[in-house]
């Protein structure tokens, strides 16, 4: 019953966070000019209600959902609530790949994946196997070695990123763009781009939600329940790898949706992956969504949404940390 | 109103036909990507305050619609819609605008750029390039884009007189003084090799000490300064009360105590917005230049 409330409370949510997108911006439109686009097909303010505003609020929607989906199933690969797509280092190694790819001026598609998202996937995939690998000592996995390690390799990615930016030095936007994130310039391409991506992942993710949940008692134990632990974390380690690859080369490193939505839902809703994919998926989303709202409507012009998600959710993983025995 | 216009439409394009033959003409932009002329644009936004200088200079001026913040001369561009800055354009008031052309520059983002041209915007991006006369390159190509051809030849004219003249009168300087260009911002920022400012340097009969370095804008380094040993400080500045302040500071620096330039006192003051905006008015800029590298040669006229 709690579950039900919570969704019709999202997605009442969801629905309000996208009209209200489509009527803020920089030049006035009201109510009536999107009546008028929708019923009467006037095309006045078509590209920017459907070109700008909208593809904006879904895109900025699909992100903050992938964000969230990405360290729902890292919090729980890695039994820890710490976890998640930026502490790990999966989007600052993203982000490297992606500018590595504009570095080396390549603009190819194969197969229709854009090279930029192949290398964001395979830098940030060679993050997280690294960060994992060296977090384990003599078979014994240590969390506070994992997050240092992830944080370690996280700053060297960046940095590097940075450097490459100052070489090439196109413009300052550019760096800010891919390192604190931003949906100004969004369209229907870079959703047609993130969309299949995230529904596959997502189904992927619901379905073997169930061994997720054994997983958390121990690979042992699951694997006597008849769970192919292995198969099935090769598998996790991939999709959530693969999220957060597919938003950072749309959208650059926006942090923390991925720590602290899931988290947060965790223990609104408890911890059966079956539901907390789905709820962590919309409210990352709606948070993504309402952040950028406030990204481009706080002041003249626009901020990088990392500004708004840090400072919310800054304080919250400090807060995390202080709850830790 | 719609009736008129599309008279309009259909005047222009009879005499349009008449000259090419009935057909639309298609140019390349500096980028490579093809742009459509048709009948000569109404609502004309610039991204740039060197294109916004040099519409205005070709009368142009009424038909632009919207400039960016930073696009303040001549006076009356200050009035004009603002579309955000160089490299945060507003989308939105973009498109609201309704432009039928937009003249960007190789200093816009490449992704806003791209952006653009999904949205089907008339757009024309021009390369600033690296010396003097590519101003007058990029006045002929915004007087062809906006069909304004004979004024831009005008323009140009004038400006390559003005240039030549500059030339001749320092025609017999013997000695190329050593120049640092001090651009304002935190510490010793100069341009390098890649820049029009650098070019304008050596176009005045001056050399510039970081003019080896292969980057446009860079941080040069205290003690390279020292080393090099220039002979004229030249101090960029938005105004007079802005570049006494950078001159106390270079004066008052210890470590720069025995520079040349900083002895003698030759430290001057340069408009930022003439020498830092390819445009006609970089001819100001050149003209100023030489008069403060070779005073001797511009006596008569003082």
């Amino acid at each position: 019953m709690k579950k039900l409330r919570l969704l019709l409370v999202l997605l009442i949510l969801l629905v309000a966070g996208i009209l209200i997108s489509l009527l803020e911006g920089p030049v006035e439109t009201n109510f009536n000019d999107l009546w008028n686009l929708i019923i009467n097909n006037d095309s006045t303010f078509r590209t920017i209600f459907i070109d700008l505003r909208l593809s904006r609020a879904l895109l900025a929607f699909l992100v903050g959902a992938s964000l969230s989906l990405s360290g729902a199933i890292l919090q729980g690969y890695f039994q820890n609530p710490m976890a998640g797509p930026f502490v790990v280092g999966v989007s600052s190694g993203a982000s490297f790949g992606a500018v590595l790819c504009i570095y080396l001026g390549l603009n190819l598609r194969i197969i229709g994946f854009s090279v930029q998202s192949i290398f964001a996937f395979a830098s940030g995939f060679a993050i997280v196997s690294l960060v994992y690998l060296l977090s384990q000592r003599k078979g014994v996995f240590k969390v506070e070695t994992l997050l240092l390690t992830g944080i370690a390799a996280g700053a060297l990615a960046s940095a590097l990123t940075s450097f490459m930016i100052f070489l090439k030095a196109d413009s300052f936007e550019q760096a800010v763009f891919w390192l604190l994130g931003s949906f100004a310039l969004s369209d229907w391409n870079q959703i047609t781009a993130v969309l299949p991506y995230f529904f596959l992942c997502f189904i992927i993710a619901q379905w073997l939600a169930k061994d997720m949940n054994l997983l958390v008692l121990g690979d042992d134990v699951a694997q006597s329940l008849g769970c192919p632990v292995s198969g099935v974390r090769k598998t996790f380690l991939a999709i959530s790898t693969f999220l957060a690859a597919s938003s950072v080369s749309v959208s650059g490193i926006i942090g923390f949706v991925g720590l602290i939505v899931p988290h947060w839902i965790r223990i609104l809703i408890g911890p059966d992956h079956r539901h907390l994919f789905l709820f962590s998926s919309l409210t990352g989303g709606i948070f993504l969504l309402y952040s950028d709202l406030l990204a481009r409507t706080l002041l003249h012009g626009e901020l990088p949404i990392g500004i708004i998600t840090a400072v919310v959710g800054a304080p919250f993983f400090i807060y995390l940390l202080s709850q830790r025995k | 109103m719609k009736s008129k216009r599309i008279h309009a439409v259909f005047l222009l394009f009879s005499i349009n036909a008449v000259l090419l033959g009935n057909q639309q003409k298609t140019i390349k932009d500096d980028l490579g990507f093809p742009f459509v002329m048709t009948s000569p644009p109404q609502r004309i936004i610039s991204l740039a305050p060197n294109i916004t200088e040099i519409l205005f200079d070709l009368d142009l001026g009424e038909k632009v619609v919207g400039v960016t913040r930073y696009c303040d001369f001549p006076e009356k561009a200050l009035k004009k819609e603002k579309i955000g800055g160089l490299v945060d354009l507003n989308l939105e008031k973009i498109i609201a605008l309704k432009p039928d052309l937009i003249i960007g520059f190789r200093g816009n983002p490449l992704r806003i750029i791209e952006r653009l041209r999904g949205l089907h915007l008339p757009l024309f991006v021009l390369e600033m390039g690296t010396n003097l006369e590519t101003v007058f390159i990029v006045i002929e190509k915004i007087g062809t884009i906006t069909q304004n051809d004979k004024k831009a030849d005008i323009l140009v004219e004038s400006l390559k007189k003005r240039y030549d003249k500059t030339q001749a009168a320092i025609r017999d300087v013997q000695h190329e003084p050593r120049v640092f260009l001090s651009i304002h911002g935190t510490g010793l920022w100069t341009c390098g090799k890649g820049s029009f400012l650098n070019d304008l340097v050596g176009k005045a009969r001056g050399v510039n000490i970081a003019g080896k370095i292969p980057r446009k804008w860079l941080h040069y380094n205290r003690e390279q300064l020292i080393h090099d040993n220039p002979e004229v400080i030249i101090t960029l500045s938005k105004s007079q009360t802005e570049f006494s302040k950078v001159r106390e500071w270079i004066k008052n620096e210890a470590h720069l105590k025995g520079i040349k330039a900083v002895e003698s006192d030759r430290i001057y003051f340069l408009d930022e917005n003439l020498a830092t905006r390819p445009g006609p008015r970089l001819i100001d800029a050149l003209e100023e230049l030489a008069r403060i590298l070779h005073p001797q040669f511009f006596k008569e006229e003082r």
